[in-house]
């Protein structure tokens, strides 16, 4: 078993310049800096429109140091198996190829390319990074952002539907590998792409990333927001080992913790969420507090 | 923690760290993460020169 | 080698001399046989290529797209809608300036469903970039799949190279296979100016401003605008690239001719009916019946419709009296996209020296409605008396 990276572990090496277009205090940032380094330099990124497009730059200077082809919005995962039989047919068995897009280009207009590729086996690693919506466009909702949440497009009432749960979606195919992560974790974000790397098959990383414009707090914030999602089992850092469930980080230790910090500090903590009434509130606690229910159950 | 954190890779691994004033964008998380509170952010419009990272 | 067999077999033939590695596929009618084929040669070993059965058009062209910026030789193949879903993804691979050669077996797009041949799916996608290329018979799909590697590797630009479902895609034809050796003396392994990789990484098509900007080294880089412009001429200068192609091919092939267009007795002809692809051999019956009457008519296929060859053109079609154009597929609303764009060649280079021919309009075939050959005849011979209408004329229509 692989020890835990720790912050004086952790490579040294950067693969991002400083001066990225990303906006201050950016999750993707953190996420994006740490698993680079978790990938190496014999990597070729796929990068749909995203924050992440904007956060490399604008032609003819770009901020990451690795190769990456940047595509359109629906066609990652395609263009991610396009590289991969390039490779393949030039022997170069080296090189990795991983997907990093936003939660809109993944569980929206990208799930189809994304699904299909999972099922062919296409080996590559595929990121995710949650930050709950369309980001990059002003915030608009996607098919992530939570119940309850307000955003460009659902100003007054905030989105009515459930978050959709992409990484159950992706479990259904059988992968190898597939973990929920957060930026506010980076070293157990690092620890989960080196172990799953060489994995066959599609591997599949959501990442939770805070998102100060989009949410709606102090820039400053953004790690302890990232902490208090995971501390009160909102979200949940696991990874699915082919088919089998395990927490992980922070999760596991809440196990053994047995205590939560109610959700509502959570949701008090972004003015996104600022709609949600008490009794909403109490209802999500009540689905959190059944969901771990059922992990001190599995724990026993 | 703070060169773990800072989403601009302009803080350096080092004891005391030095923070590229060019590329940082003012965060704060770096302040915000420390476990001994040793950074401060200041107002850019009252910055003057002397004012670098305190310890 | 001779052989007889269907228009997706020749082109599948085609792929395979070319050795793309890189297959990208997708069913759709009238298309399938053709990925299917290519399926066979690399299951039986004998193409060395990834194939890749993606879940739709889109990711085809997609993994053709990355493939390709990472230094493959790559094929997909499509129709109608699906041509229409890859859409997005037919401009980018322009904009990218990437060698993708791309069967399009021409079929009636929707709404609503139709799976029988026109033109309007390859039609439909003049302006995004694509070197278009329309075939006649078996024989000039083979060789136009193996001419258009050369070229569009040549030129750095997407090749469409269409031909029309059902009429050539599944019909029997003998056609001459060409030897491997002559093949890869034609064609060399592709070896693009830059190829993604990991000793020197880029970032290739990241957001491009609308002004020139410096880069790191303090030089002025291109705007979208350059980038854009630079398609545009290249595209232009390809028609000379394309004559270099087809001297090369009759070079070592042994048969060629015009680069740009194909003639049938029209050198002393005064009425010239002009198209794309097998409609204009089936003009030809036309023309021998009118030649019997005494008429003095030709007709002309015009095989690169993009870049459109509008010098080549306006030099054939100069001196005759009457231009007929039976096309289709049309720009809705207007008239026919060949039919506008031979007026405007014509314009350009021919007005104002007294011999402007008339342009007369047919639009026959509409998805896949039946052109009897009398019908052709027919209306030949009315638009020789004179000119039948300035809109378009809908052959065979049943309202």
């Amino acid at each position: 078993m692989q020890a835990k990276t720790t912050i004086l572990s952790l490579p040294t090496e950067e693969f991002v310049h400083p001066g990225t277009r990303a906006c201050t205090g950016c999750g993707l940032a953190i996420a994006y800096r740490v698993g680079l380094k978790a990938l190496g330099k014999d990597t070729i990124l796929v990068v749909p429109p995203s924050c992440l497009t904007v956060l490399q730059g604008l032609f003819p200077i770009a901020s990451t140091k690795l190769a990456c082809l940047n595509v359109t919005f629906a066609s990652t995962a395609a263009a991610a198996s396009g590289i991969l039989a390039t490779l393949k047919v030039q022997g170069k068995d080296n090189i990795k190829v991983a997907a990093w897009a936003g939660d809109g280009g993944t569980s929206d207009i990208g799930l189809q390319a994304l699904s299909g590729a999972a099922e062919r086996g296409e080996n590559f690693i595929y990121l995710c990074y949650d930050n709950e919506g369309y980001m990059n466009t002003g915030a608009q909702r996607s098919g992530t952002t939570p119940i309850g949440a307000v955003t460009a497009n659902t100003p007054f009432k905030g989105k009515l539907q459930q978050k959709k749960d992409v990484p159950a979606i992706m479990a259904a195919h059988n992968l190898s590998y597939v973990a929920e992560c957060s930026a506010a974790y980076p070293l157990d974000l690092f620890d989960k792409i080196r172990k799953c790397i060489d994995m066959p098959g599609t591997k599949y990383f959501h990442i939770h990333t805070p998102c100060p414009p989009g949410w709606g707090y102090d820039p400053r914030y953004g790690i302890k927001i990232g902490r208090l999602a995971v501390e009160t089992g909102y979200y949940d850092l696991y990874e699915i080992v082919n088919g089998e469930f395990k927490l992980t980080a922070a999760s596991e230790k809440l196990v053994e913790k047995r205590k939560l910090i109610p959700v509502r500090e959570y949701f008090r903590s972004q003015s996104r969420f600022r709609i949600l009434t008490d009794a909403q509130i109490a209802v999500i606690q009540n689905q959190i507090d059944a969901k771990w229910a059922n992990y001190y159950k599995k724990d026993e | 923690m703070c060169w773990l954190f800072c989403p601009d890779v302009v803080i350096s691994r080092t004891i005391p760290p030095k923070i590229d004033l060019e590329y940082c964008k003012g965060c704060g998380i770096c302040a915000e993460e420390c476990p001994t509170k040793a950074i401060t952010m200041v107002d850019e419009a009252g910055f003057s020169e002397e004012d670098k990272d305190k310890e | 080698m001779h052989i007889i067999e269907n228009g997706n077999v020749a082109a599948a033939l085609g792929v395979k001399l070319c050795h793309a590695n890189v297959i990208a596929a997708y069913p759709i009618t009238p298309q399938t046989p053709l990925t299917e084929k290519l399926s066979e040669y690399v299951e039986a070993g004998e193409m060395k290529a990834e194939y890749i059965p993606v879940e739709s058009e889109h990711s085809a062209l997609a993994v053709c797209i990355a493939a390709s910026s990472a230094g493959a030789r790559s094929f997909t193949a499509t129709s109608a809608n699906g041509l229409l879903y890859m859409h997005e993804q037919v401009h980018w691979a322009a904009g990218a300036r990437l060698p993708i050669v791309m069967c399009v077996v021409n079929r009636a797009v929707g709404a609503p469903w139709n799976v029988w041949n026109d033109q309007q799916d390859s039609i439909s996608q003049r302006d995004t970039g694509w070197i278009q290329m329309y075939c006649c018979d078996h024989q000039q799909i083979i060789d136009s799949v193996i001419k258009a590697y050369w070229l569009a590797e040549k030129v750095s630009i997407p090749i469409m190279v269409c031909y029309d479902g059902y009429i050539l895609s599944h019909t029997y034809m003998p056609f001459d296979v060409p030897d491997q050796e002559k093949v890869d003396a034609f064609l060399p392994p592709f070896r693009p100016d830059y190829a993604l990789n990991t000793e020197e990484p880029a970032n290739l098509n990241t957001v491009t401003l609308p002004d020139v900007r410096m880069d790191i080294k303090g030089e002025i880089a291109h705007g979208y605008m350059e980038i854009r412009y630079l398609l545009h001429e290249e595209m232009r200068t390809a028609l000379t690239v394309a004559a270099e192609a087809e001297k090369r091919f009759a070079d070592i092939f042994g048969r060629g001719g015009d680069p740009y267009v194909e003639p049938y007795l029209c050198d002393d002809a005064e009425y010239v009916a002009v198209g794309l692809g097998s409609l204009t051999y089936q003009l030809r019956v036309a023309i021998d019946t009118l030649r019997k009457e005494g008429i003095r008519v030709g007709v002309m296929g015009v095989r690169f419709y993009r870049p459109f060859p509008d010098v080549a053109v306006a030099n054939a079609l100069k001196g005759k009296k009457g231009v007929i154009v039976y096309e289709k597929a049309l720009s809705y609303g207007y008239e026919g996209a060949l039919a506008s764009d031979l007026k405007s060649a014509l314009y350009e280079h021919l007005a104002g020296t007294g011999t402007l021919p008339f342009v007369q309009n047919f639009i026959a075939g509409i998805g896949g409605r039946d052109i009897r050959t009398d019908d052709l005849t027919q209306s030949l011979r009315a638009a020789t008396k004179s000119r039948v209408s300035k809109e378009p004329v809908w052959i065979g229509l049943k309202l």
